[in-house]
């Protein structure tokens, strides 16, 4: 047994010892969520790409989640061996940047496609996509086009939601809902109480609910759909948009101060923002990209509807409100 | 009490080990304390006192349900003999093991609005039943899938251990089926209870993901929920740790219980084939039993698999990270089943050879620190932790991992090996003094040889538990570290919910067979050592 014990500690340290890095060239550590560094995910694309021109090693270290990577920062505080974090989003910027770690990136980003001109000075933008409800168009013949029409349903048309305490879909909805109602978000979320099947702690919970039937409309991205047409060659999934217009995610990245690569990571934030960089993002990620691609986006992207407005909160407005918004929202749906 | 054999050295190891993971506990949350810097944010937000009686509420339903059911159904298969009955207490013991999000989804395909009951009864009647899966009496069906049929197993193993002489005298009285049960199977069973019952509560206390997949909204909602937006969201380590500290000390309350119940002997032997059997009536009644169960507990966990083998294993079985994941589970899964064992026996024996009701609380608690201490905050813990000692939290993360896992399994372990130890210190225990057998030769000629098929279910229940869950290192970053249940979960947030039922049917395949296999290959070795 002891014999055994040890070969599979050895093994274990093994598997662990692998990835060997290179030591003559500069390692640039980027903190990022697990999704993102998957082999399906954007990483292993962009570690490529960007490695082929830096002269450097690109490690990405994956934690669980987008703010479980801020979260490791900040208990690191000036001894992180982070040089950048990739996979923050504008819900939780406003609180990143209020730690005082994250430097000015410098980028001229005046030619990025998105809903609205960037002006951010930590952070740089690597994709986006709405927030809003997919519904399934064999099921589901018309689609609410507002969340006024999604109350006036009858109680039987559910939807699932994510918890915003534990999901950023979750929490976007909160700032969808109140960027679109201001102070009458409590009577929108009273009135969407009837129609929520539950409040799941992630969000592929609620779209395995949408998927299996059990949810007529799940709380997802306007590029949900996307995924299906291109990987399964299904075109039945769709998402609703609303007349009120949606709230955006946009994912960012931002260098941090303490890095020792300070040129280097911010070549890499050009390179994620660049064209090169972007065409990796959009069938792996599941998002938009921030630059016009044309051509090269996939068409699955390039026909999809997009909403007619966007909606807007401020950072400071999100970091000074958000706790009373969610609690808000619990109050009106408990 | 005077008949137990002199075991000095068995109390102070386990009194040493029960002292450094009452530390470690402490460690993990002093070192999130001392991170925390400046006040509480805020007074917390949430009304505690609500959520911890909701939670109790809940925790305690669960329980007791999950009792009745597993008392019910451990009389049923202890009784009936059937074609497939070792592959069917299988299935049982495997729903504790399998991740709570399997289980729900596959109540939800055999109960929801779109399941298959509802399905059948549009086609049949025209009329569908709703949809019972969700709110309160969800989050109790699916806690009693989980952990009524697990409650059954460990029951079960003690109803076939019962002695055959006892058997034979109560045949030889004509008992009916009813005395029966209460004068040679509760007895049993009894010494098991508290310490089952304290685990299902613990379990059911802190289960997150199921409250909220099925609670239907912030209404039905545990403690841990709180706590994680606190450490997550919030980022108010202070308050994370003072909501921690509630949730030790409610669940405190349950172990202390649960530890100080004086144990009713429990007497052992090896199974046989059962000669006695009861009338009819009683065992129409078993049957009546098993089928429910069969049906509510193995049909939730059958949508896994023909989920999975539906949705196509070649794709996933053709990458390498399924190979990589597979080989670390396995890697870390036997790593930790053995340490689990090893700190079982060394807690168990030393409990078993006291009659002091103290030592024996004061070593019966740890075994369940963990479980009242909530995932997030031990994750946070290790983290600050091992940062603090100066490891590099990349290779530190698989010791963590099979660390973290072993004390997660351990109370099952206990409540698997402590009852049958227990029975044999107090039936054995004049034999071995007037032997003069020495601790060593104790283990080795008596204890061994009639715990074999226990040590086999405690190192299936270790093994199956740590094949998988990671949440300890949530913080870590290690990509290239990952095992199938992290696999699934990460396959799952990335749209592909075909490689993650694929996924899950594998991992329930392996779970099963490790339950079908392990507890009668240790009863072999046992028997080989006899």
């Amino acid at each position: 047994m002891v014999k055994f014990t040890r070969l599979a500690l050895a093994v274990l340290t093994g598997l662990l010892a692998a990835p060997a890095i290179a030591q003559e060239a500069p390692v640039l550590t980027i903190y990022t969520y697990d999704g993102f560094a998957a082999e399906w995910g954007p990483g292993p694309g962009l570690k490529a790409g960007f490695e082929a021109t830096c002269g450097c090693t690109v490690n990405w270290v994956a934690a669980d989640s987008s703010i479980g990577t801020l979260r490791r920062v900040q208990l690191e505080g000036d001894t992180t061996p982070a040089d950048l974090i990739v996979g923050l989003d504008t819900s939780i910027a406003g609180e990143a940047r209020a730690t005082g770690l994250f430097a000015d990136h410098g980028l001229d980003l005046s030619g990025l496609a998105l809903p609205d001109a960037w002006t951010d000075k930590q952070f740089v933008p690597f994709d986006y996509a709405h927030f809003a409800f997919v519904y399934d168009s064999d099921t589901v013949k018309t689609p609410p086009k507002s969340f006024e029409e999604l109350i006036a349903l009858p109680d039987s048309f559910k939807i699932a939601i994510q918890d915003p305490r534990s999901a950023t879909p979750g929490l976007g909805l909160v700032l969808w809902v109140k960027a679109a109602y201001g102070d009458r978000a409590a009577e929108i979320w009273k009135g969407l109480k009837p129609h929520i099947l539950t409040v799941t702690r992630e969000w592929s919970e609620s779209y395995d609910l949408f998927l299996k039937g059990e949810a007529d409309m799940a709380l997802s991205y306007t590029t949900s759909p996307a995924y299906h047409i291109v990987s399964e060659h299904d075109d039945t999934i769709h998402a609703a948009l609303f007349d009120e217009g949606h709230y955006a995610q946009i994912e960012v990245a931002g260098v941090l101060k303490s890095s020792k690569h300070q040129e280097l990571a911010k070549q890499f934030l050009a390179y994620l923002s660049s064209t090169a960089g972007q065409k990796i993002i959009p069938d792996t990620n599941w998002m938009f990209p921030v630059v016009d691609l044309g051509a090269d986006l996939d068409p699955a992207f390039a026909s999809m509807p997009q909403p007619s407005k966007t909606l807007h909160l401020s950072d400071e407005e999100i970091a000074a409100h958000s706790k009373e918004w969610i609690d808000e929202m619990l109050k009106a749906i408990q | 009490m005077t008949t137990l054999p002199q075991r000095p050295l068995r109390i102070a190891a386990a009194a040493l080990l029960a002292l450094s993971i009452a530390g470690l506990i402490a460690v993990v949350l002093y070192s999130i304390f001392a991170t925390a810097t400046g006040a509480a944010s805020s007074a917390s937000r949430l009304d505690i006192a609500h959520l911890v009686r909701m939670t109790t509420i809940q925790a305690s339903l669960t329980t007791i349900l999950s009792l009745l059911v597993g008392i019910a159904l451990a009389w049923s298969l202890n009784r009936l003999r059937f074609p497939g009955r070792d592959l069917v207490v299988g299935l049982f013991s495997s729903a504790i093991v399998t991740p709570g999000m399997v289980v729900a989804f596959g109540l939800l395909t055999i109960w929801g609005r779109n399941g298959w009951i509802n399905q059948a009864a549009d086609v049949l009647t025209g009329h569908t039943i709703g949809n019972p899966a969700f709110g309160l009496s969800g989050i109790l069906f699916a806690h009693v899938i989980l952990d009524g049929a697990f409650a059954a197993r460990i029951l079960l193993a003690r109803l076939d251990a019962i002695p055959q002489p006892r058997l034979k005298t109560g045949q030889s009285l004509a008992l009916s089926a009813r005395q029966r049960f209460a004068i040679i199977d509760w007895p049993a069973m009894a010494g098991t209870i508290p310490g089952l019952a304290a685990i299902i509560f613990l379990l059911a206390f802190t289960s997150f993901p199921i409250v909220l997949l099925l609670g239907g909204g912030p209404a039905n909602q545990t403690l841990e929920v709180a706590i994680y937006a606190a450490v997550r969201q919030d980022f108010d380590l202070q308050g994370a740790v003072m909501l921690a500290l509630t949730q030790i000390g409610v669940c405190s309350v349950v172990i202390l219980g649960a530890s100080a119940l004086a144990p009713v002997p429990t007497s052992l032997g090896a199974s046989i084939a059962p000669s006695w059997r009861d009338p009819f009536a009683a065992r129409a009644l078993q049957t009546v039993v098993l089928i429910l169960c069969t049906l509510g507990f193995v049909l939730p966990l059958l949508t896994v698999l023909i989920g999975g083998f539906g949705a196509g294993i070649p794709p996933v079985v053709a990458t390498a990270s399924f190979w990589h994941a597979t080989a670390a589970s396995l890697v870390i899964g036997c790593v930790s089943a053995l340490l689990t064992l090893a700190l079982a026996l060394i807690l168990t024996l030393g409990r078993s050879a006291t009659g002091n009701g103290a030592a024996r609380t004061a070593l019966g608690i740890p075994s369940y620190a963990y479980l009242a201490v909530p995932a997030v905050v031990l994750s946070l813990g290790f983290f600050l932790t091992v940062r603090n000692l100066g490891v590099a939290p990349a290779i530190a993360a698989p010791y963590v991992v099979i660390l973290g896992n072993a004390m997660l399994s351990l109370p099952f372990a206990v409540a698997t090996l402590g009852p049958p130890l227990d029975a044999i210190a107090r039936s054995r225990g004049k034999l071995i003094r007037s032997l003069g057998l020495s601790g060593w030769r104790q283990f080795a000629l008596v204890e061994y040889p009639l715990l074999g098929r226990d040590i086999g279910v405690a190192l299936a229940l270790a093994f199956c538990f740590s094949l998988g869950d990671l949440g300890v290192i949530a913080l870590f970053g290690t990509q290239d570290f990952q095992t199938l249940p992290l696999l699934m979960f990460r396959a799952l947030g990335a749209y592909r919910g075909n490689d993650a039922a694929a996924i899950a049917a594998i991992l329930l395949v392996g779970t099963i067979l490790a339950f079908v296999a392990l507890p009668k290959l240790f009863e072999r070795l046992a028997h080989v050592a006899r």
